[in-house]
């Protein structure tokens, strides 16, 4: 044991480079630094919307619906300009990133029940995420002016009726089922929120399984490139000890990566999602309809996590030997990344269930599908197909490690190289 | 003098080819044997072989009473191995390093600081072992291979071309300290392009071309057999 863990030492010292932690937490402060800028971006999206009004018209009516617009969440600040492309100009210089021009006989219009033209101005300053949010703004504006106009209009015709009512007179109430388990809320919102919470699994893990394995192919890689890999092997410790150090050292080089860059990553993610969290009712239709993640679905969804990782480093491993130097290891390192690649696409665009057999056997033979698949499976309360891929995890590791095992305990780790495009030629 | 190393009939197979073709040889009791022979000859592959690296094709390999097929770990407690293109942990000072590799072999923290200040004293490095072997020259790294191989006073030292690349001077002082271990108890299986360190060093010799020995003895015998001056003529006259 002691010479595993000084062997175990001297891997993770070789990993964890003063480079590779310079890295993570400039990373790590990246990540803090975009999260940052995109909640507060999101917040103030989120908050009262600033709009200018600049009011030709100057009636009564046209009074009433500015006063209607901020009873509906709308900031509104009046242009005094002496014409359109004046207002046009003050507005564009302002906070605001919306233009209201109401124009003169307006009113008049209105009470005669014609149809009017109203103009908006939409400053587009940016084309982010948040600055997009702007045309949503437009359409808000307009919706309003509608209702606030189709309100007055009607309660000036009827007399004691309910606008609203008149307006809607069947209302809908949305409910949303997942198993056994029933709660009342917009599908499509609850859709939206779980999508963006477990879309930091895949990748997180496609984070960590291709960290994990290029360590170990490295590792392997630059003992056969420094000459060390000979030595190392003539000294008196098992060659499964050897394989299970640099597998470790790589594991753990790897959690720690991944969890360096989960912890930034989630900072970055709460930024843009934080609005659906916080849209009214979603987190306790989430809590009804056992769509968060528990303590239990956490630990099962950390199985699944680790044996995937486990799977990825001994075929790091088996790949690693491959490896003449270096170079020749990142290139290696293409094949964990597609069988990463393949099960997080169909995972993200499509559903497993849905595939042809043969692909669909393909995909879950993969073992890094089975993670990908593990959350939804978790909600959806399938924890059978989770177990089982623990359990397919768990035999295709102990295979991996047996083969890697006996490659270490062999020639081959020493003369099986991949040439490419050249004919393999043994040195003796 | 008791045999420390006894190889009979020792084939090696790569797939067709077949690069040892059955040879036999003994190392003794502070002995040092060495393999010379041209490139591809089988040297190489035989110390490999040895240094538990390869796997016996065919033949047997005994250290003690041990065989390699049913107990490489014991032979890889009771040898040291010294490839000929070998390399240290560039990240790892010269101490360092020494400290890593004696754990392997040390059951006490004071059994392995033997094997580094014995290592210390064969490197000369001095100072210089505070520093990170990425910042070493050709000839300091293969000082401190060399003081990792022979730290431990294993059974059997399997050297590969101990002087590669090194210069006059540092070739002298490796055969020197090579020697010296040698009259202390330790048996040397070594090769060498290098006729002269060959002669120098060598209690005994083998010739071996195309995976067989062709001849073997010491320097004087074989010299007075083939009635030649040095170690070169004999191998051109053997191969003859």
């Amino acid at each position: 044991m002691k010479k595993f863990m000084t062997l175990l030492v001297k891997e993770i010292r070789e990993l964890i480079t003063k480079q590779l932690v310079v890295s993570l937490v400039l990373m790590m402060a990246l990540f803090y630094f975009i999260g940052t800028i995109t909640r507060s971006e999101a917040q103030r999206a989120a908050g009262k919307q600033k709009i200018s009004v600049y009011d030709l018209d100057r009636s009564p009516l046209s009074g009433q619906l500015v006063g209607g617009l901020e009873t509906m969440n709308f900031q509104v600040a009046k242009v005094q300009a002496a014409d359109t492309a004046a207002a046009v100009s003050e507005a564009k210089n302002s906070e605001t990133n919306v233009l209201l021009v109401i124009p003169q006989g307006f009113g008049d219009a209105v009470s005669r029940s014609a149809s009017m033209n109203v103009e908006t101005y939409t400053f587009l300053r940016n084309f982010s995420v948040m600055g997009a949010r702007t045309s949503g703004l437009l359409r808000a504006v307009v919706s309003a002016i509608n209702n606030v106009l189709s309100d007055n209009v009607l309660k000036e015709k009827i007399p004691g009726a309910d606008p609203q009512s008149l307006k809607n007179p069947i209302k809908t109430k949305d409910f949303i089922v997942i198993k056994s388990r029933m709660a009342e809320g917009s599908a499509a919102l609850i859709a939206g929120f779980v999508s963006s919470q477990s879309m930091l699994i895949p990748v997180i893990l496609m984070m960590i399984i291709i960290y994990s394995s290029q360590m170990v192919i490295s590792a392997i890689a630059m003992e056969k490139q420094n000459k060390t890999l000979e030595t190392l092997l003539t000294v008196p410790i098992s060659r499964a000890s050897i394989v299970a150090a640099k597998m470790l050292a790589a594991g753990l080089a790897g959690l720690l990566s991944a969890a360096i860059y989960m912890l930034g990553f989630r900072n970055y993610m709460s930024g843009l999602t934080g609005d659906i969290a916080s849209a009214p009712g979603v987190s306790q239709v989430v809590q009804k309809l056992g769509l968060a993640l528990d303590a239990k679905a956490l630990v099962l969804l950390g199985v699944s996590l680790f044996f995937a990782i486990l799977c990825a480093l001994a075929m790091a491993t088996i790949l690693g030997v491959l490896a003449e130097d270096f170079r020749s290891a990142q290139s290696l390192i293409m094949p964990m990344v597609f069988l990463v690649m393949i099960p997080y696409f169909i995972t993200l665009f499509t559903d497993v269930k849905s595939l042809s057999l043969p692909v669909k056997v393909l995909v879950l033979a993969i073992p890094f599908s089975h993670p990908f698949l593990a959350t939804q499976n978790i909600f959806l309360e399938n924890y059978g197909a989770v177990w089982f891929g623990i359990l397919y995890m768990a035999v295709l590791f102990t295979v991996l490690v047996v083969i890697a095992a006996r490659i270490f305990s062999s020639d081959k780790v020493l003369t099986m190289k991949l040439r490419w495009g050249k004919k393999k030629k043994t040195v003796f | 003098m008791s045999i420390v190393l006894k190889v009979e009939g020792l084939k090696k197979r790569y797939g067709q080819l077949e690069a040892v073709k059955g040879i036999d040889f003994e190392v003794g009791h502070g002995e040092i044997f060495a393999l010379i022979g041209p490139n591809g000859a089988g040297k190489t592959t035989t110390l490999r072989i040895v240094a538990t690296l390869l796997s016996v094709s065919d033949g047997t390999v005994r250290l003690f009473e041990y065989d390699l097929k049913t107990n490489p770990e014991k032979f890889r407690e009771r040898i040291s191995y010294l490839p000929e293109e070998a390399g240290a942990y560039r990240n790892l000072k010269g101490r360092d390093y020494l400290k890593f590799m004696a754990s392997f072999y040390a059951d006490t923290p004071a059994k392995s600081q033997e094997f580094v200040t014995l290592a210390e004293q064969i490197t000369g490095l001095g100072p210089r072992l505070a520093d990170k072997v990425g910042t070493y020259s050709k000839g300091m790294v293969r000082k401190l291979l060399l003081a990792r191989a022979l730290m431990t006073r294993p059974a059997l030292a399997i050297l590969d071309e101990p002087t590669s690349g090194l210069d006059v001077i540092n070739s002298l002082e490796v055969r020197e300290i090579i020697k010296r271990f040698a009259r202390e108890g330790i048996s040397v299986l070594l090769s060498s392009h290098n006729m002269l360190e060959i002669e120098f060093l060598s209690d005994r010799v083998a010739l071996i071309d195309k995976g067989l020995i062709l001849d073997s003895g010491t320097p004087k015998s074989l010299k007075e057999k083939y009635q030649a001056e040095n170690l070169e003529t004999v191998f051109r006259s053997a191969l003859r």
